[in-house]
């Protein structure tokens, strides 16, 4: 079944070009509104406005060519793309940290494949693109989202919780026994937003998944059963990501004597100057 | 430059290099010396002269760019760290207090630690019992140190390196912290201390290391550094703080 054929099976509402058109009335309140409290963004909003609407027509565009003609192994370029794009947006959370661009890259890599996997092997979820590209997008988002928070964390720990992990490494702890309550920090850190967000589901938000099923025509239902999935799809891809990002960082950041290293320089340019007290528990 | 007394640490010829190119450092530069055992070495110097890395080659926190730092005799690089920094303990500048209570800071140390045990290194560093269970955040800075030193002698090391222990404290608190210090040499302890006070140096030290950007420039007996420098650079700052 095409796209097209899906959505009118599901008699499915989609706004004509035209009523595309008159919803950018909302922009010029919005432009009307930055002009008259003279907020200095009118032109941000235009420029902001008009990249959303090329970049979604391009990807629309792609996306129907994907999914009539890509196949499994096009549906999987495009989530390797997608993977080496958030790899490089990741890696900018954690500069100054040695190879952290392999690092992210790997973190991401290795949650899409853990999460996908397991959903295809389980049935959960099909190999057909127009299920495994949005699917996979959500889930190279969460682990995006995972890998830069752990390596944001790992980064001002090694600028600013220097002493901590040195008073561990001076009483004889290895390198990976010295870091781990920095270590385990991030990775709470990079997990709770996911947590909380999986707790209050459904309760003060409806998540797009589930949304867009719902307006496709879905029951509710039946909507619900893949946003459960997503959910925890989402929460298995965050603890992959921050696992893997703060297991591999955790080599590059001590040597072989198991001394702390310093940032590299360029990183340190970016990294907030400490204003936490030498007793803070680590 | 000879500190006397069987040596628990020899230096020779020791360069630690930072960064490359135009931008490098040398916060030590050609640095020969030996360390005695069972004595209170005491590293003086103006800030930023290098006497915080001297020390940290001690226990390999840092590493010499080119010379060899001796332990016991044999190059420091071969003995296991782990082990070594277990044989040479480090209490830092400020106390940093790595458990929520003091029982469980202990612990950090050796974790299969007694409560008996622990009130013995209570003792040691003079203070009472009912700190045990005490909540870390609730230390003062004084107590705090007494705990970071508790903990260094958890592990019942050969040698105990202290960076500036006492120079975030009060008179009161780093009188206290110094006596501790003053009773774990009575008790056999090698003791490597960086020091910003001569006063304390004086009272505390069998050998004097006058350290100037990151060179030696005097070292032995205290009492002979202290009064009568043997270098121009020593002189000129041993006559600047006292």
């Amino acid at each position: 079944m095409t796209v097209a054929q899906a959505v009118a099976a599901h008699h499915v509402y989609v706004p004509s070009w035209p009523a595309v058109a008159a919803s950018a009335l909302l922009v010029a309140a919005c432009i009307a509104v930055v002009a008259r409290e003279r907020l200095g963004l009118a032109r941000e909003v235009a420029v902001a406005t008009v990249r959303a609407a090329v970049q979604l027509v391009a990807v629309g565009a792609l996306l129907a060519w994907l999914f009539e003609h890509a196949g499994l192994a096009g549906s999987l370029g495009w989530v390797a793309a997608m993977v080496l794009v958030a790899g490089g947006v990741s890696a900018r959370r954690g500069r100054g940290l040695r190879g952290v661009r392999a690092v992210s890259t790997t973190a991401v890599a290795v949650a899409v494949a853990v999460t996908l996997g397991l959903l295809v092997v389980t049935h959960a979820v099909t190999t057909e693109p127009r299920v495994l590209v949005p699917i996979g997008g959500m889930v190279v988002s969460g682990a995006l989202q995972a890998t830069s928070l752990t390596l944001l964390r790992i980064r001002d720990a090694v600028s600013e919780n220097r002493p901590q992990v040195e008073a561990r490494l001076a009483l004889g702890q290895s390198a990976r026994q010295a870091f781990a309550p920095q270590l385990r920090a991030a990775l709470r850190n990079a997990l709770v937003p996911t947590i909380d967000t999986t707790k209050v589901v459904g309760l003060i938000s409806l998540p797009g998944a589930m949304t867009g099923l719902i307006i496709a025509g879905v029951p509710p239902l039946d909507a619900i059963r893949y946003q459960i999935v997503v959910m925890y799809m989402l929460l298995g891809a965050w603890a992959v990501a921050g696992l893997v990002a703060g297991r591999m960082v955790e080599h590059t950041i001590f040597d072989e004597a198991h001394r702390l290293r310093p940032l590299l320089r360029h990183g340190m340019t970016t990294a907030r100057p400490s204003r936490r007290p030498a007793r803070n528990r680590s | 430059m000879e500190v006397m007394a069987a040596p628990v640490f020899e230096l020779d010829e020791v360069t630690v290099t930072r960064g490359s190119g135009a931008t490098h450092s040398h916060p030590l530069s050609q640095v020969t010396l030996t360390i005695g055992t069972g004595r209170c070495t005491a590293i003086v110097g103006p800030s930023g002269a290098g006497k915080s890395t001297l020390l940290r080659l001690l226990n390999r926190l840092e590493e010499p760019s080119t010379g060899t730092v001796r332990y016991r005799g044999a190059p420091i690089a071969t003995y296991d760290v782990l082990s070594l920094r277990r044989q040479v303990g480090l209490v830092q500048q400020r106390p940093v207090l790595l458990g929520d209570t003091v029982l469980d800071d202990l612990r950090v140390a050796d974790p299969a630690l007694a409560e008996q045990a622990a009130t013995h290194l209570l003792a040691e560093v003079d203070l009472p019992v009912e700190f045990l269970h005490r909540e870390t955040p609730g230390l003062s800075g004084g107590e705090g140190q007494r705990v970071c030193l508790a903990r260094a002698v958890a592990v019942r090391p050969e040698v105990l390196l202290a960076d500036e222990p006492t120079s975030a404290l009060d008179a009161f608190a780093a009188n206290a912290v110094e006596q501790v210090l003053r009773g774990l040499l009575d008790r056999g302890l090698t003791l490597v201390l960086v020091c910003h006070d001569l006063r304390q140096a004086r009272r505390l030290a069998d050998d004097v290391v006058v350290v100037v950007a990151g060179r030696v420039v005097d070292a032995g007996p205290a009492a002979r550094v202290l009064d009568e420098p043997s270098s121009s650079e020593a002189r000129a700052f041993l006559a600047g703080v006292s």
